[in-house]
This record gives structure tokens, C-alpha cells and sequence, in this order.
């Protein structure tokens, strides 16, 4: 977990190049404002929740190719693709049971007081969507880079 | 009817998909798989479905070349003599005769963009397509029947990707992605 990213053996190779490590330094906050974009114009324009979330997750793997994938997990925290994971599923669930509280059907937004409830609504459900489909893409490129060996967590 | 672009398209589709079923270089075949990948997209927007094209993008030709490529790096290269897998002819002929079979049903749809397809005549689409504005203030269509109409489905598919998340965590004996 803390060795050093240079190489190692067992990791995935990593070798340092500055010309990937320029290009994905320019390249991400563009990427990132585009999945953005995407996870919020998708309700009027293609995309939506799982496109905008996947391209938000593909930040996470240029970092890792581009800096090493120790170096960015270290950065990232261990906890926080689960974090994200979780508040998406919690935030669309509770949008949806909320309405049912308000007195609605499931999901039916506009019993949300207010303005453009639909609009708005749709909106929100669609970032959830994208936390969580970006947390899951990070974590999954995460663990498949650490593979099977144990790594500090705790064997049954 | 076809043009030459989509049909260049069409035929680019199969090539990758060949190369991709017979490459002997893992490597190589990753990247014939990629690039199939990215031609789906092309063919998902020549068939007006942007929303799809987006996401075979971005997960069959991105996050999936990645994690291939990440789970490779695991493994020893064969000793490749050949360029080509030697091709399992009774695999072939299973296979072919599934193709035959599943094929037999083309016949049954209609012509893509027909205007007497039940997709384009049916009261459900024509209902979404008249009210989806007004009804949820959304200018695109597909995005209302997702989040709005369909939302309980949407709900579900979110919650599949994190049961993907959970599970893998599970297997691993992690708490943690890590």
C-alpha cells in the first residue's frame, strides 16, 4: 500500500513519463467539466447520470495512469469512492420515498415545493446516478489494480 | 438505402470483432476490442440513439479497455509463435448453428427507421413523446422516461452498479476500495 510506485514488481508497471503526466494535467479539468455537463445537461441534450458518471470516473483513471495508481489511491483516500458510493444510493432513494411521504406516487417530483419540481428533481436523481456510478468505475479500477493479494484488510 | 460510410462501418465492426475472437496477443486483442467498441458507439448514433453511443463510449471503449488492460498487466505474455488462434472447429460449428438459430428471428423486425414499426406506432411512444415536455419539463425525451416515467427501473439499475461495487468488495474480503 505504501511501497514506493516506481518499479515495483507486482503492481501494474508504472513508469513515469512526462509526457503522459502533462497531457492528463491539461487534459482533466476538461474531462471532468465535460462529465459534469454531460450528468447535468442530460436532461435536455444525451446523457445523463451513468454516461456523466462514468466520464467523471475516467478522471480518477487518468490520474492513476498518469501519476501512478498507489500515488492516487494514497490521494484519494480508501474510503471515499464508498462514501460517494453510498450517498447516491441514499440521495435517490430518499428522493423517491420522499415523494411518497409528501403524499405522491414514487418519484413523482412535483409534490416537492419547489419551483420546476420535475425539472429540478430529474436533475438531482441524475447526480446521484452519476455519484454513484463514478465511485463504483474508481473503485473497480482501484481493486482490479490491487488484485487478490491481501492488502491490509482484515482476513476472515 | 445503406450508404458506403455505414457500410465501411459494418465491415470495420466485424474485422474488430474477428481480430478480437483470434488474436493470439491478448494486448492486441484488447485494442481490437476497444476499437469495436468505439465503432458500436459510431453505429449507436447512426441509429439515432445518442444516449447508448455515449455510454458504449465511454464504458466499453474507456473503462473497460482500462480495467483489461489493468488485469493483463497481471499476466505473462504466451510465447507467440502465431499471430492467430488456431480456430476450435466443432467450437465453430456450436457456435455458427446458435447464430443460425438466434438469426431465424430477424425476419420477424421491422426495417430500421420503418414508419410502420411498432416502436414508432405504439400509444406509449407517441403519449411520452407529446407530454414528456410538459408533463416533466425535460426537453429530452429519453431522460424523462428514465428518471420521471420509468424512474423505479432507473432506480433499480443504480442500485445494481452499487450491488456490482458491494459484491466485488464482498468477494474480495474488503471494506474498502483498495
Amino acid at each position: 500500500m505504501s511501497d514506493d510506485p516506481v518499479g515495483t514488481e507486482e503492481r501494474a508497471p508504472y513508469v513515469e513519463s512526462p509526457i503522459i503526466m502533462t497531457t492528463v494535467r491539461i487534459i482533466t479539468p476538461f474531462v471532468f467539466t465535460f462529465g459534469l455537463f454531460v450528468m447535468f445537461h442530460g436532461a435536455d441534450s444525451s446523457g445523463g447520470g451513468f454516461q456523466g458518471g462514468v466520464i467523471v470516473g475516467t478522471v480518477v483513471l487518468m490520474l492513476g495512469i498518469g501519476f501512478g495508481i498507489e500515488t492516487t489511491r494514497d490521494w484519494i483516500g480508501p474510503t471515499l469512492p464508498v462514501v460517494l458510493v453510498g450517498i447516491g444510493v441514499f440521495a435517490f432513494l430518499a428522493t423517491g420515498i420522499g415523494s411518497v411521504l409528501l403524499g405522491g406516487g414514487f418519484l413523482e417530483y412535483d409534490v416537492y415545493p419547489i419551483k420546476k419540481a420535475f425539472k429540478y428533481g430529474i436533475e438531482f436523481v441524475e447526480l446521484a446516478i452519476g455519484l454513484i456510478v463514478a465511485g463504483v468505475v474508481t473503485g473497480l479500477f482501484f481493486v482490479v489494480a490491487a488484485g487478490t493479494r491481501d492488502t491490509g484488510g482484515d482476513a476472515a | 438505402m445503406t450508404t458506403p460510410l455505414e457500410l465501411g462501418l459494418l465491415v470495420f465492426i466485424l474485422t474488430c470483432a474477428v481480430a478480437t475472437a483470434l488474436l493470439r496477443d491478448v494486448l492486441g486483442s484488447i485494442i481490437a476490442f476497444s476499437a469495436y467498441s468505439l465503432a458500436i458507439a459510431v453505429a449507436w448514433v447512426f441509429l439515432r440513439a445518442p444516449d447508448v453511443g455515449l455510454t458504449e463510449a465511454a464504458v466499453g471503449a474507456g473503462v473497460m479497455t482500462v480495467l483489461f488492460l489493468l488485469t493483463i498487466a497481471k499476466t505473462v505474455r504466451p510465447s507467440s509463435d502465431r499471430t492467430l488462434e488456431r480456430v476450435d472447429l466443432p467450437a465453430l460449428a456450436v457456435s455458427v448453428a446458435l447464430v443460425a438459430v438466434l438469426a431465424t428471428t430477424l425476419f420477424a423486425l421491422p426495417a430500421a427507421g420503418a414508419a410502420d414499426s411498432a416502436v414508432a406506432t405504439d400509444d406509449v411512444t407517441a403519449y411520452y413523446l407529446d407530454n414528456a415536455y410538459e408533463e416533466t419539463q425535460v426537453k429530452n425525451a429519453v431522460t424523462a422516461v428514465l428518471a420521471a416515467y420509468r424512474g423505479f427501473d432507473t432506480l433499480g439499475e443504480a442500485v445494481v452498479v452499487y450491488a456490482a461495487g458491494v459484491g466485488l468488495l464482498v468477494v474480495l474480503d474488503r471494506e474498502v476500495f483498495a
